[in-house]
């Protein structure tokens, strides 16, 4: 029995060994799904994990390439240079601010369009390109076009309140006229964005929804509040997900009207983080500032995720 | 409740005609059913009536109340859409409570009024569930729910089965029928489908091409279709037309065949004389063959149908359709013999389609 069992175990090592390069030519079901899998892993773990993990890692570390002194584990260090600094408070709750005005502003004006783009027009594509060109331009071009309209001498924002008999207004010198035009100026830019994606929503919202409510006597504000807009939230909640991160991470704009000035009243976190990273090399703290803004985005996200889950 | 009368309506879309020139009056607890063609416009007809639809000519009235102009609320009618058009986002209950609470109907009449209505339809364990939740058969019950709770003047169906399989459709179609003997409102009900024209109706409308082709009962319009088409039209299988002419007191047709014209139509048979004229017989209206008045054909094809037996067979250029016992069981190639009452025919005049008698 035991040699039996001896020589039947060299020959099973054997073809072990050689069942691992078969067991991919007719893989079972698992290893198959690993197989498959693995490519998409590789890749998310690539872009995504390794370079989220650098920043992690970095925000830990005293890295700033103008001290001439090597990188060197720094432990909380970076976070708690934050608390203390007053640029990075000021320029965290310019980003919150803007994204309070310019989400719900964007909403707003984006719905209203969406509503008009959706009327039966005869002729749809003068309207549907008018809802594509603001979300084509490059936000630093708008940003550059924005600054000419509200420029104090030659713009058309001035000139217009001239016109109408009211004084004109030095946008840019004081922190709260210039946050008010970045403000205007993103909520141009982003409202079509929100429009397309709302306007695609209420296309696919039946006619015949409303024509029912019409027999059952709602009349048009009924409508809007009983029909539409409940059917819209799917693809509010998307576009909300959307501008809201990119409203986290607003930089161009504020950064080609104002570069954050006057001071840095109109900074936001992401022109903060540049100019860590970029201006002082200081990429330790902004690592740190980045994981902050990471942070902030993740939390966002995970709101509307539930809301979207408590609905479904 | 409420009566309704179409008085010269129109429909133009530009230039293009849709409807032209309806003249119908509706009975108080009427169910009238308007049938045709795709494209003929009951849709357009019944939207109008509605309200959903501008009207580009004539007068709607319901009740004594010209509706031309007011906005469907304020017509009072309730209408069950082809695609149930159930708001997806309510329960079957808040879709049945909106046209209340929209008119301000207090909660505590709202909840009996549903509760009865979904009890009439066998839906009252579903009025929870939202409409996704929900099979065929039931979405189409709860639209009649929503439009029973209503209480209006004017019930309006367009094409409601038409979403359902063949049974349910058959089951639904009787509900419907049980409905209007219970409630009694007057139903304007608009199919493409006879069968459900001829079992729910009281008066059946058949249009074509936007125009009136008859008005009648069932009876009248499966006794005496006015037309060819809606001898075609109505009736299934569908009714044999030959053509022939009048010569000598009898019809010849175009294949050589003869059949007497006696009793019926003696009287014209002289005015007939010579007339080219399109024969209409009913499938079942063959019987057993007797001299003088009788077919012969060669048998194409025989489908027997357990009931009865269908048998298709030559007659000149044009095939015909038999409806005759099932015992009957010719071979394909056999020459038929098949008898004809002259009473029962139909004769159309060649040239307008109308009919002759
Ligand atoms: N908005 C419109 N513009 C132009 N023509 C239209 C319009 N709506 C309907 N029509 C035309 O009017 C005619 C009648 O349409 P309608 O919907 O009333 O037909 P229907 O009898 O209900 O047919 P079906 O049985 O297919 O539902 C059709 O030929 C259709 O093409
Ligand atoms: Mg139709």
């Amino acid at each position: 029995m035991a040699t039996a069992s001896e020589t039947s175990v060299v020959p099973t090592h054997n073809e072990s060994a050689t069942k691992w390069w078969t067991r991919f030519l007719d893989p079972s079901e698992r290893t198959l799904a690993v197989l498959l899998l693995a490519p998409a892993a590789l890749l998310l773990a690539l872009i995504i994990v390794y370079p989220v993990c650098r920043l992690v890692w970095t925000s830990f570390q005293n890295l700033s390439l103008t001290s001439g002194v090597p990188a060197e584990f720094a432990g909380l260090e970076n976070y708690r240079l934050m608390l203390d600094d007053p640029v990075f408070w000021e320029t965290t709750w310019n980003t919150v601010l803007i994204t309070l005005i310019t989400v719900p502003g964007a909403l707003f004006v984006g719905l209203a369009m969406a509503l008009m783009a959706n009327l039966p027009f005869k002729t749809k594509w003068p309207v549907r390109l008018s809802l594509l060109i603001p979300w084509a331009l490059p936000l630093s071009f708008a940003g550059l076009i924005f600054a000419w309209f509200f420029h104090s001498e030659y713009g058309v924002v001035n000139d217009v309140l001239r016109r109408l008999g009211f004084e004109g207004v030095i946008w840019f010198n004081s922190a709260n006229w210039a946050f008010a035009a970045i403000c205007l100026t993103i909520i141009w830019k982003t409202s079509s964005f929100m429009a397309l994606i709302i306007l695609a929503g209420l296309q696919t919202i039946p006619r015949s929804l409303y024509e029912a409510a019409e027999v059952d006597g709602a009349g048009r504000m009924r409508q809007f509040f009983e029909i539409t807009l409940p059917l819209l939230k799917p693809a509010i909640v998307v576009a909300l997900i959307f501008r809201t991160i990119t409203a986290l991470q607003t930089f161009d704009i504020p950064f080609t009207m104002t570069r954050g000035g006057p001071g840095t009243s109109t900074a936001t976190l992401a022109m903060y983080i540049h100019q860590n990273t970029v201006d002082f090399l200081d990429l330790g703290y902004g690592s740190a500032l980045a994981v902050v803004m990471f942070a902030l985005s993740m939390c966002v996200t995970a709101v509307y995720l539930r809301m979207i889950r408590a609905k479904g | 409740m409420s009566s309704v009368s179409f008085r010269k309506l129109e429909k133009s879309y530009g230039a293009l005609r849709i409807v032209k020139g309806i003249d119908l009056e509706i009975a108080d607890r009427e169910f009238v059913v308007l049938v045709g063609p795709s494209g003929c416009g009951k849709s357009t007809t019944l939207r109008m009536l509605a309200g959903l639809e501008s009207i580009s000519g004539g007068e709607i009235r319901i009740g004594e109340r010209v509706v031309n102009k007011l906005p469907p609320r304020e017509r009072d009618i309730a209408m069950v859409f082809q695609d149930y058009a159930l708001y997806p986002h309510k329960t079957v209950y808040e879709n049945m409570a909106f046209s209340l609470k929209v008119r301000g109907v207090p909660a505590a009449e709202i909840k009996p009024r549903i509760a009865q209505a979904a009890e009439m339809l066998g839906i009252g364990q579903l009025l929870e569930r939202k409409p996704s939740q929900l099979s065929g058969g039931q979405r189409q019950r709860v639209a009649m729910g929503r439009a029973i709770v209503r209480r209006p003047q004017v019930f309006l169906f367009d094409e409601p089965l038409s979403n359902l399989d063949a049974k349910l459709r058959g089951q639904v179609r009787t509900e419907i029928k049980r409905l209007h003997q219970a409630i009694g409102t007057t139903i304007i009900y608009v199919t493409h489908d006879q069968v459900e024209a001829m079992t729910l109706a009281d008066r059946i409308v058949i249009l074509k091409g936007g125009e009136i082709e008859q008005v009648g009962t069932p009876d009248e319009v499966y006794n005496s279709p006015a037309s060819v088409f809606v001898g075609g039209f109505i009736g299934s299988p569908a009714m044999n037309f030959a053509k022939g002419t009048v010569r000598g007191g009898r019809i010849a047709f175009d294949g050589g065949a003869e059949i007497a014209l006696d009793g019926r139509v003696n009287g014209k048979a002289t005015a007939l004389e010579g007339r080219d004229i399109i024969v209409g017989i009913r499938p079942e209206h063959f019987g057993a063959a007797e001299e003088g008045r009788q077919l012969s054909g060669r048998v194409q094809v025989v489908e027997p149908l357990g009931s009865d037996t269908l048998i298709h067979f030559a007659l000149g250029s044009s095939t015909l359709t038999a409806r005759v016992a099932p015992e009957m069981r010719p071979q394909p190639g056999e020459i038929l013999s098949i008898g004809v009452d002259p009473s029962r025919i139909h004769l159309f005049d060649a040239a307008t389609e109308r009919a002759l008698n």
